[in-house]
């Protein structure tokens, strides 16, 4: 039910180094939100998807669709930075509406291109860690990290049971739908609270219960699952070194160069 | 000028039709990338005493009785998958639950405050709702700011004993208009207007998000009185355990 996280089992750069994938992800991300400059988004954006696409194997209609789930928000975002009501028009456009003008400038059109570039550029580091890197392998990753261990084992477990619940959830919502439970607003409402209600005791029988089946088990406070460990690659980890200095060159020379002539 | 206006008309139109062909006008989450770095580190920095504040509550509650953890983590799962799940929308285009009035109502707002960070990082990772840059300030508005109004109101009603569906659906609907307000004034920060600064930019923004959350909100107040009578009525006992009546005598 998780397109996301399906994806990510299939991906051919599923066992390359989890922490390898979290450092290329969380730099080249960081690179592309500080920098904001088309220069950068642009390699960025084209080199994620050969890695998602090209070396990860995602399929790229897969690819596309998820790319438009940020869409709505990044259209009416941008039409709220690009468009203006004010008395006095600006440079770019401007359309009379009643006393006012419904107007932008040209700068406010290239910050909101450089802004769509840039997330659109960010989006594509997330996609290369969620596509090609599965949830509990981050959450190793994120181990190292020293991440409080409370955190970690809450998430390792809220993680688990997402699937549990959405099972029941559909489960639910296929027989709601079935009995045209589903038919207009008002039922909809009704059973969707319905659904809302039953789901909330059943997780809290089955946490119950899990909690019976863990200490019978002998759990202790902390979950020990074996990793499988993916050696991190020297050469690997050189080529992301490399890469996202290149990618800060290729952002720092024009202005280096403008600032010296 | 009726060819201006004309254009103007069709644009708007066009606008409009774009929330109904909109995939999934999901909740208010910024998405990746969208703000400037310096913004992105502030509002982590700003939620970082409200985090403490909730992984210290939830580390006595897991030391008080380990079976919490369970509880605390199957809470959060319940959180996720509520605000995963299509709900009925008045315009046909889907929406989705916030879940934080939920939240705040059931378990409190130092509990959401953690519980709703975790579930920011898998909808960011999971679904692509929200992002790892604009952690901070997501968590902000919709795990910090919104249940704690909503959990101010809901006792706020509880206190001056007013009808109780009435308080429930009231700080459901103030927690979601908030975050959607604390939302929209986090943009305009970043992207102050050129023409009348971060105040007009506040007033675009909020514009801009209107006709999907301002719907959203009331669905999700209904929604939450639905669910919270629902349980009143049938889990009486797992409500107790989950220290929801507190010291308030059961009705």
């Amino acid at each position: 039910m998780l397109l996301i996280d399906r994806l990510s089992y299939r991906s051919k750069l599923r066992y390359v180094n989890a922490s390898e994938k979290l450092l290329y992800a969380v730099a080249t991300l960081a690179l592309c939100v500080i920098s904001r400059s088309v220069r950068t988004a642009v390699p960025v954006f084209a080199v994620n998807m050969v890695l998602t696409v090209g070396k990860g194997g995602i399929p790229l209609s897969r690819y596309m669709k998820l790319l438009l789930i940020p869409a709505a928000f990044l259209i009416a975002g941008t039409a709220a930075i690009v468009v203006n009501v004010s008395a006095v028009p600006l440079d770019a456009f401007a359309f009379p509406a009643g006393d006012f003008y419904i107007t932008g400038s040209r700068a406010g059109l290239w910050q909101a291109l450089k802004t769509c570039l840039t997330a659109l550029a960010a989006v594509s580091c997330l996609y290369f860690l969620a596509l090609n890197t599965v949830m509990t392998d981050i959450l190793g990753a994120l181990r190292k990290l020293k991440v409080p261990a409370l955190l970690i084992e809450l998430m390792l477990l809220i993680y688990r049971f997402i699937f549990v619940l959405s099972e029941t959830a559909s489960a639910i919502r296929v027989s709601q739908n079935s009995r045209l439970g589903n038919r207009n607003l008002r039922t909809g409402i009704r059973s969707f609270g319905a659904m809302g209600t039953a789901l909330f005791i059943l997780a809290l029988k089955r946490s119950n219960a899990l909690y019976d089946a863990m200490e019978s088990r002998c759990y202790d406070g902390t979950i020990r699952v074996l990793s499988g460990e993916h050696q991190a690659k020297a050469e690997e980890i050189l080529l992301i070194v490399a890469y996202e200095a290149v990618l800060a060159l290729i952002w720092l020379m024009p202005l280096w160069l403008e600032s010296r002539f | 000028m009726p060819e201006k206006k004309k254009f103007l008309l069709r644009a708007y139109i066009a606008f409009a039709a774009m929330f109904v062909i909109a995939p999934a006008s999901n909740a208010m989450h910024i998405m990746e990338g969208y703000l400037p770095a310096g913004y992105c580190v502030a509002w982590g920095v700003i939620c970082l005493p409200f985090l403490i504040a909730g992984l210290i509550s939830l580390q006595n509650k897991v030391k008080e009785n380990r079976r919490n953890l369970v509880l605390i983590a199957m809470s959060g799962a319940f959180i996720f998958v509520i605000s995963s799940l299509k709900i009925p929308s008045v315009s046909g285009s889907c929406s989705h639950m916030t879940g934080t009035g939920l939240g705040a109502i059931l378990f409190g707002p130092s509990a959401v405050s953690i519980l709703g960070i975790i579930v920011l990082v898998f909808q960011a990772v999971l679904l692509a709702h929200g992002g790892l840059t604009t952690l901070g300030a997501n968590t902000f508005s919709m795990a910090i700011a919104g249940p704690l109004v909503s959990f101010g109101i809901y006792k706020l009603c509880t206190h001056t004993k007013m009808n109780h569906r009435a308080g429930i659906f009231l700080a459901a609907l103030a927690g979601d208009l908030f975050t959607y307000c604390v939302t929209s004034i986090q943009l305009a920060l970043a992207y102050p207007s050129e023409a009348g600064g971060v105040a007009a930019s506040a007033v675009k923004f909020l514009g801009v998000f209107a006709p999907t959350q301002l719907p959203l909100a009331v669905i999700e107040g209904i929604l939450t009185v639905v669910i919270v009578i629902g349980l009143e009525t049938y889990a009486k006992p797992e409500l107790r355990a989950i220290g929801f009546f507190g010291n308030r005598k059961e009705a």
